[in-house]
């Protein structure tokens, strides 16, 4: 069973390796043949690790037998195909090992650990996948890592699109998002690395200016839009919303989209574009590739948390920049709210910590949006923003003077922006020139794009805290109050009524870039002439959600007390003759029960 | 004011255009030409389309030996005239610094030009209207005018809604000396102007229709329960029984 699916991977993989055409996604636009030298590096892989094997032994020695058995079990599962041997050696063996021996080192070298798996090259590229990911999370990846892990993910991707047909693999889903999550994040701290050119050796400087393609977002597109496009996850999700059966998609999605492990990588890869895209400064474009997904509880954005996460945090983000904050407070609350209820089930998880930074940065965003678009909040998520964030909250309420504030959480909690195009490595007169004046950073642009509304938007606050004592009042006085003319006030309550309107998505319609113009504020204002009139909208009590939750919570108790066995009768102890007395209406109401087994509500409903 | 969706997806928008913004052949340099008549096309004829620019940028991001400050330019001009929506920010966001000069001879317009467009853009979005004109007609505006907005069929119109983009929803009545400061009319063409938005003039006081946002009304927001909220207890009902 083992050798023969070994020979028709491997069947696979000689083909593909003859014929590097790739037909892309979107075209090898300026680049370079990226995955050219695929064959030679494998083929060297091979013969190299055929010729080390005797030299390693002693890096094969010093590998204890536990992490042994633990490849050889998980080379297993992966030829078997078996999903839950796969996410149990994925998701708790490599983690617990990597606590146990490799917390401070790497794991082995993929060429070290081959005879293991009898050099099977799938299951290779799997554990460097592995192996880099560990370096960049744990250790400081130096530039051989970075440029090889690169080339790892292209051989990859190359291995999974580019196969005679789809291939059989069969990996769990939390792993797949993993491979693309990590692809992007690799990606974006090469492109951070790269920017600091000051810190580079004349090494580094010299593969860099040999290797602009390498991490080039052009390729790391071409990826994301080449496994959509082969999962057909775009006509799936149409698909399925327009309600076609079962047969129906399976014809429209083809043979790759019929395969779970296309079909997620599929959908992960459109998560993946919309990072890419915010991460580049281009928040419509990832908004708008994300026109097909639906974000609500039964999307399949919910199946592995991180992606749900992720999703909700670009989102988000992208509104802010869009100006749109009812629909990024929207968006928050409905995913930390979330957080706060699983937080139960994933305390143990080794993603937790990371799900938990993200929804910290959410919680400084929250608050930001609250600031320049005060509305009813979310009583659970304000409370927790107040604790976190309280010092900074009140300051941006202040309007101009909370810019250090809005600056702060900004920074803070913005992801991390990167230039799509390196520094000019190739020229060193250029570079020389980049070193003594470089560009501002990307997160520093986008700070003073995204400040210059909130500046724009600086008297909103004091103006609004005048109107809510009035009920109309003569401009005049109004910029008396102010200390400014009347023309300058003018202005700022039109700047106030522009503020309090906002596009906003309405229900479902028109993808995430859709949307109506909706009113923010609880303070609506019009200037008649020299009035100005004011009204304002308060909220009637609630009663439902109270009412709601304790119904639910007496329907509990009564379930339980339903549910529980009677507590046995007290038997009269004859010894004392007082108890005897005081224990006859317990005997009397014995009867009554008729066996142990029946519950109180029972009785009472009979 | 303009829907999202009718900014997301103008219905002058060709097929051709719509495939380039919604397809991968947006990142085909060879299509750059194609988004660039676009451009020039919707400069001529007062049309809009954000994406499309957007597209002509991300290009221009990924192929720096593409850019082309003239196109760059123009872009940022008819990204001024889309306020409130944050287009001009949205596009300054897809321009990369570059810090080295591409061609010496050539000298570059864009950095000269970026702070007067971005001071107009920060005054459009203070509503300082008065201030926007007296920018817009200074000598340090001059090339801007001369080489730039002077082609662009309608520029000043295009601002003239901006301002009664802001001045609808706010107004009930508005004094006739006031708007024309915002609308950098003379007295006779702003009565033109205003006969031709259908408002009514009287004794120097422009009255603007009512619109869902200058009619304001104090209201008590009630509560509203979905059935899905009871879900639970009514099927908790059911079960009881």
């Amino acid at each position: 069973m083992e050798q023969q699916r070994k020979a028709i991977w491997e069947a696979d993989l000689d083909e593909e390796l003859q014929d590097v055409d790739l037909g892309l996604a979107i075209g090898s636009y300026g680049q370079n043949e990226i995955y050219s030298d695929v064959q030679s590096r494998i083929d060297e892989a091979t013969i190299i690790a055929v010729q080390q094997q005797m030299a390693q032994q002693a890096a094969f020695a010093s590998i204890p037998d536990v992490v042994k058995r633990f490849i050889i079990h998980f080379h297993q599962a992966v030829l078997e195909n078996n999903l839950s041997e796969i996410t149990v050696a994925y998701e708790s063996g490599w983690n617990r090992l990597t606590e146990k021996f490799y917390s401070k080192t790497e794991w082995p070298e993929a060429e070290t650990i081959a005879p293991l798996v009898n050099d099977d090259p799938i299951f290779l590229i799997l554990y460097r996948e592995l192996y880099y990911r560990h370096v960049y999370s744990r250790l400081q990846p130096d530039i051989d890592d970075r440029f090889h892990s690169y080339e790892n993910s292209c051989e990859l991707f190359n291995y999974l699109l580019n196969s005679d047909g789809p291939v059989p693999l069969q990996l769990p889903e939390q792993w797949l998002w993993d491979i693309i999550d990590e692809f992007i994040y690799q990606f974006q701290s090469f492109c951070v690395w790269r920017t600091k050119v000051k810190s580079k050796t004349d090494e580094e400087l010299q593969l860099l200016s040999e290797a602009s393609q390498v991490w080039s977002s052009y390729s790391v597109l071409n990826v994301l839009y080449s496994l959509i496009q082969k999962s057909k996850i775009n006509e799936h999700i149409l698909a399925t919303r327009e309600g076609k059966s079962a047969d129906e998609i399976t014809e429209i999605v083809g043979e790759y989209g019929a395969r779970p492990l296309y079909r997620m990588l599929g959908y992960f890869s459109i998560i993946g574009l919309l990072r890419v895209h915010s991460l580049l400064g281009d928040f419509t474009l990832a908004l708008k590739v994300m026109e097909n997904v639906e974000l609500n509880q039964k999307s399949q954005v919910t199946r592995v948390t991180a992606c749900h996460v992720t999703t909700y945090y670009y989102v988000g983000f992208c509104y802010i920049m869009l100006r749109r904050y009812p629909d990024a407070i929207r968006t928050f609350v409905s995913i930390l709210n979330l957080i706060l209820r699983m937080r139960q089930y994933h305390t143990r998880s080794y993603q937790y910590d990371q799900i938990n930074k993200t929804a910290d940065r959410m919680y400084a965003l929250f608050a930001i949006c609250n600031a320049l678009s005060p509305s009813r909040l979310d009583d659970n998520i304000s409370n927790i923003v107040k604790e976190r964030y309280g010092d900074q909250f009140a300051k941006m309420s202040r309007g101009e003077e909370g810019i250090p504030a809005f600056e702060e959480l900004f920074l803070y909690a913005c992801p991390k922006f990167i230039s799509a195009n390196p520094p000019p490595y190739e020229d060193a007169e250029l570079l020389q020139g980049y070193i003594e004046d470089p560009p501002v950073e990307p997160a520093q642009r986008h700070l003073s794009l995204f400040l210059s509304d909130v500046r724009a938007q600086g008297p909103v606050p004091t103006l609004r805290s005048f109107l809510k004592l009035y009920t109309s009042l003569d401009a005049k006085k109004l910029a008396g109050f102010l200390d400014a003319d009347e023309e300058q006030m003018v202005q700022q309550m039109m700047v106030m009524k522009q503020a309090n309107r906002s596009v906003s998505r309405v229900e479902n319609g028109d993808g995430l870039l859709g949307g109506q113009t909706i009113s923010t504020s609880d303070i609506d204002f019009v200037i008649d002439g020299n009035m100005v009139h004011i009204a304002e909208s308060t909220v009637g009590r609630r009663y439902a959600g109270w009412y709601i939750r304790n119904t639910e919570h007496a329907q509990r108790v009564y379930d339980n007390i339903k549910n529980s066995p009677l507590p046995p009768a007290q038997r009269p102890k004859p010894a004392d003759p007082t108890q005897t007395t005081q224990s006859a209406p317990a005997q009397a109401a014995a009867p009554k029960t008729g066996g142990p087994k029946v519950a109180w509500g029972g009785v009472k409903v009979a | 004011m303009v829907s999202a969706s009718e900014w997301a997806a103008p219905s002058t928008r060709t097929e051709l255009i719509e495939n380039l913004v919604s397809g991968v052949d947006r990142y085909n340099p060879n299509n750059v030409g194609i988004l660039e008549d676009y451009l020039y096309h919707q400069i001529r004829s007062q049309e809009y389309d954000c994406l499309a620019n957007l597209a002509i940028l991300k290009l221009y991001q990924f192929n720096p030996d593409l850019y082309n400050p003239d196109v760059v330019i123009n872009i940022l001009i008819k990204a001024l005239t889309a306020y409130p929506f944050s287009d001009f920010n949205l596009c300054i966001s897809l321009l990369d610094e570059r810090p080295f000069p591409t061609n010496p001879d050539e000298p570059d317009p864009l950095p000269s030009l970026l702070p007067i467009l971005t001071s107009l853009y920060n005054l459009l979005q203070q509503c300082r209207f008065p201030a926007f004109w007296a920018l817009y007609r200074s000598e340090k505006a001059e090339s801007l005018r001369d080489n730039y907005t002077v082609e662009c069929v309608g520029f000043e119109d295009s601002i003239r809604e901006v301002v009664i983009r802001a001045v609808t929803p706010a107004f009930k009545r508005i004094g006739t000396e006031r708007l024309a400061t915002y609308l950098n009319l003379s007295d006779d063409d702003l009565t033109i102007y205003i006969e031709k938005l259908g408002w009514s003039l009287e004794n120097g006081v422009a009255t603007v229709p009512p619109n869902p946002d200058n009619q304001i009304a104090s209201t008590v927001v009630q509560e509203n329960i979905q059935l899905t909220q009871l879900s639970k207890i009514i099927t908790h009902a059911q079960v009881a029984v």
